[in-house]
């Protein structure tokens, strides 16, 4: 198994910087998952740690050996690019059996080992296939016996699933990740999309502008970002301003003043009268109906502006002040739990819930 | 960190530059010098340019080839557009002979075409000895009116086929989406329709333009004194009293800088004008009143009938009895019998250079393409730039400018058949480099990449992988080289000596010492090689690939 080193990679084409100082460690046989925004760099430093483009500073390691020299055919990994680059000139089971060709493996092994990929990926009876007759998902999975099947030291994927359709997309994405497992090559994948990078990482770093923000497991980067834009990627973060009134109840809390004038009790530091902001995602909001509920630590008032029912969830758009929306989700809501559009009701949450958002002072 | 290997493609750049510096700018550049220079290799600023444009019979020339190429392509243009859109557009019987019968209409080169109307209509011609049994006569076809019809006759196709495949690219939401708001269809054509279409217009019009000014063969066979600049050339430069290379080269300086100028106007605008189209539903046909469509089917059927005399006119005269330029009604293998008796040699000369030309091309050019699509640079760009210039320069400026520069040591080449083969091989070398650039363009670099991920070296991942996705365009473009390399006159008339005449030439004097039965057959016979390749493609990639567009 391969851990692998991504060191300090600088990349600019022309004077457009795409990759701006980029160190990451992935563990051996681990899924490490890319995710940013479009043209953030994420296929550049794909590019660049498959060897098929040259970085500008920086290195990149293979458990201790340095690759920066060693050109990409020589590197050994397979790669499943972002629009699959299958070969359209060449029969599926000539599509699989290219890398093996390339390592001139013997003949009658390259027919067990295709076929063997070919059933890891649910391919039997079409290697004999042109790829023009091939369904979206049956040519990703090509791509990805044609990637396994050389053994390679590590695997990385371009956004694998992105055109594929929804039901499909959740289908390979869980064979994907099996195989990765069982196989366990050292992986590195790519995605916009943060619901496939949450289901499918053991390790996530997100992206922005060619840097990278913030690198942890799943349920880091979603119960602590960072910073405000973890906090938008991965999920919604409602972000609200106060200041620090002073210690709170209880050991590492402090009572904090929104600025629409509710008093809090959250786990932060701080000293009296610093500015403080905090995020709440939407799902950690409870509702009372109603104004004038039970005066509550911790709660919210204002008026709905927007309803979506989705039977299992009911999301609501609520105007705290003139400038501030907030979104709430609630689960499993009863009729109890529905409200219409204008009316008033009561949002709280649990004091662990609210996150402090560092580098966020005051509204812009 | 920057690696830059002195890897297989430097070579390949290098050996590019070499190959165009030697055949194409080192000619064209003494050309240009050559009209800079006075007695004992003097230089003088203006003094050829001024006689030039102090003598009629020179600069008349200038007149009449910019005269005549405008008024082509004007010819050309409307005639073109107007079938393309009759056929996209309105339902038209017959379509599909319509299209290979434009198609057919290219392959036969110029100065056949020419030869096939005074065949018709000449003074000895078939139609004017038919009249004069009856005491008729037609006016003239010798003279500016015959190059003009000849020009529109061969050109009009190149127009309607660019223009054709540019209406395909058309979606008809376009359309939908101008009527619906609002634009009346006149409005909707001029400012929906035809921005989108221009750029091949351009194209069209550009080809036939260069053609034109660069063709000889069409005003010496047709024109009957009528001077043009190429022919104008030939004539300084080839004068029995002893050539004027001076006077022939500023000729051809001028034939350069008109051509140069064109090309860069077309592309100039044709850059700023491209526009990427997604069509998923091209242009419908439109319900027309049935007199309309009485009239654009006759209009369509006329003017295909009258592109295809020029073929049919050879190939049937080339079974008639003849003496001299008089061809009799029966059927006679005579003509046939002739050539092979005395100028079998022409036969086989053709077929060597040009597949010799063609495959030489195809290697270069593949490989070329290859450096232009995938590694931009501006070494690159000037080399593309180089190239296209090979595709505007007349046969007749690049014959003179590579005797200029190779009849002298170190090395001569004049009196070979080699110097025929680097004329064809540099004047066609577009054609497959044009082909599979675009053709690279459309394969996408992660498929290589994909290959080259998976442990295949990149010049490997390269004839494995890149060569087989190119081959349609590989075939289209040898095609296409093929076809404009067998009729080659310009440059093989200058170039050629002794044993080595072409078939082309071989028809040029047969047409002028009034053999015109051996001329239609070796005609007859040029066509036909012209046609096999192509059609072979066509069978092979369809219609649309085969012709790159
Ligand atoms: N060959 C290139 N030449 C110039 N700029 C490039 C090139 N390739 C990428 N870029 C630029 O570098 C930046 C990063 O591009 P990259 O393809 O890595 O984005 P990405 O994160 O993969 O985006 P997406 O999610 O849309 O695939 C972008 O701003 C892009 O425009
Ligand atoms: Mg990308």
């Amino acid at each position: 198994m391969t851990r692998v080193r991504v060191e300090g990679i600088v990349k600019r084409f022309g004077d457009t910087p795409a990759i701006e100082g980029v160190s990451l460690d992935v563990r051996p046989g681990e899924l490490f998952t890319l995710v940013g925004p479009s043209g953030c760099g994420k296929t550049t430093l794909l590019r660049i740690i498959a060897g098929l483009l040259e970085q500008d500073a920086g290195s990149v390691l293979f458990n201790e050996d340095q690759m920066d020299d060693v050109p990409s055919y020589l590197r050994n990994i397979g790669v499943v690019f972002q629009n699959y680059a299958i070969f359209p000139h060449l029969t599926v089971g000539e599509n699989i059996a290219y890398g093996l060709k390339a390592r001139r493996v013997p003949p009658d092994r390259i027919t067990t080992k295709v076929a063997e990929a070919a059933r890891l990926v649910q391919l039997e009876g079409l290697l004999d296939r042109m790829p023009a007759q091939l369904s979206g998902g049956q040519q990703q999975r090509v791509v990805l016996a044609r990637a396994l099947v050389i053994e390679p030291r590590l695997l990385l994927m371009d956004e694998p699933l992105s055109n594929l359709d929804a039901k499909l997309r959740v289908q390979i994405r869980s064979l994907i990740r099996a195989l990765q497992r069982t196989l366990q090559i050292t992986t590195i994948y790519v995605t916009h999309d943060q619901e496939e990078a949450l289901a499918i990482s053991d390790t996530i770093a997100v992206m922005d502008r060619g840097r990278i923000l913030q690198v942890g497991k799943p349920w880091e980067l979603y119960l602590r970002p960072a910073t405000r834009f973890v906090a938008d990627f991965i999920g919604t973060m409602n972000v609200l301003h106060g200041k620090v009134e002073g210690p709170g109840r209880g050991f590492g809390a402090l009572t904090v003043v929104t600025d629409f004038g509710e008093r809090w009790q959250v786990r932060a530091a701080g000293s009296p009268g610093q500015p403080i902001s905090l995020g709440i995602r939407p799902e950690s909001l409870q509702l009372l109906p109603g104004t004038n509920a039970v005066e509550a630590w911790n709660s919210l008032k204002g008026t709905v502006t927007e309803v979506v029912y989705l039977g299992a969830v009911v999301r609501y758009q609520v105007k705290v002040s003139e400038n501030l929306l907030v979104t709430a989700e609630i689960h499993n809501p009863d009729f109890s739990a529905i409200c219409g559009v204008g009316d008033g009701l009561t949002l709280w949450f649990a004091t662990a819930r609210a996150i402090p958002m560092p580098g966020e002072t005051g509204p812009a | 960190m920057a690696r830059k290997r002195r890897d297989f493609w430097w070579s390949v750049t290098l050996l590019a530059f070499l190959t165009v510096l030697a055949f194409l700018v080192y000619p064209l550049a003494t050309v240009l010098v050559t009209s800079f220079t006075g007695e004992e290799k003097r230089f003088v600023l203006a003094e050829n340019y001024s006689r030039f444009f102090s003598h009629r019979y020179y600069y008349s020339s200038v007149v009449n080839s910019l005269y005549l190429s405008a008024l082509a392509t004007l010819g050309a243009l409307v005639v073109g557009t107007t079938l393309a859109f009759a056929v996209a557009r309105y339902p038209l019987p017959g379509k599909t002979f319509l299209r290979t019968a434009a198609n057919l209409a290219l392959l036969s080169p110029p100065f056949i075409g020419a030869y096939s109307w005074v065949v018709l209509f000449g003074r000895m011609g078939l139609v004017n000895r038919a009249l004069s049994t009856f005491g008729w006569s037609l006016p003239t076809i010798y003279g500016w009116r015959g190059i003009l019809l000849v020009f529109v006759v061969q050109y009009f196709p190149f127009v309607f086929l660019l223009t054709s495949a540019a209406l395909r690219s058309v979606d008809q939401s376009v359309e939908d989406a101008a009527l619906s708001l609002g634009s009346p269809p006149r409005r909707t054509f001029r400012t929906a329709i035809l921005p989108i279409i221009a750029p091949s217009l351009t194209a069209g019009a550009l080809l036939t333009f260069m053609a034109t000014m660069a063709d000889f063969g069409t005003p010496m066979i047709i024109g009957e004194g009528l001077h043009t600049l190429p022919t104008l050339m030939y004539g300084e430069f080839i004068n029995e009293l002893g050539g004027n290379p001076a006077m022939a080269s500023t000729l051809g300086s001028l034939l350069i800088l008109v051509n140069t100028a064109a090309l860069m106007a077309q592309r100039y605008y044709a850059f700023r004008k491209a526009y990427n189209v997604v069509c998923i539903q091209p242009l419908t046909v439109r319900r027309t009143p049935a007199r309309r469509r009485l009239a654009l089917t006759v209009f369509a059927y006329g003017v295909v009938c009258v592109a295809l005399i020029p073929s049919t006119t050879i190939l049937i005269s080339s079974f008639m009895p003849t003496r001299g330029p008089v061809m009799y009604a029966g059927f006679s293998l005579q003509s046939y019998q002739t050539i092979f008796h005395v100028i079998p040699r022409a036969i086989t000369n053709t077929f060597f250079l040009t597949a010799l030309a063609v495959v030489l091309d195809v290697l270069l050019g593949v490989l070329v393409a290859y450096l232009l699509a995938r590694r931009r640079s501006r070494a690159h760009a000037l080399l593309d730039a180089l190239i296209m210039l090979a595709y505007a320069i007349p046969g007749t400026v690049v014959g003179v400018g590579l005797i200029v520069v190779y009849n002298r040591p170190p090395i001569i080449l004049t009196g070979t058949w080699i110097i025929l083969l680097v004329s064809y091989f540099i004047r066609h070398l577009p054609y497959p480099v044009r082909s599979c650039t675009a053709m690279l363009q459309q394969i996408d670099i992660r498929v290589e990449e994909a290959s080259v991920s998976l442990g295949v070296p990149p010049f490997r991942t390269f004839l494995k992988v890149t060569i087989p996705l190119m081959f349609p365009a590989i075939l289209s473009g040898a095609a296409l080289a093929w076809m404009t390399t067998i009729g080659e006159l310009s440059s093989s008339i200058l170039l050629y000596s002794g044993p080595w005449a072409t078939m082309s030439v071989a028809i040029f004097t047969e047409v002028f010492s009034n053999h015109f039965g051996t001329a239609s057959a070796l005609a007859s016979i040029l066509i036909v090689a012209a046609f096999i390749p192509l059609f072979l493609t066509y069978r092979v990639l369809g219609e649309r690939a085969a012709l790159g567009m």
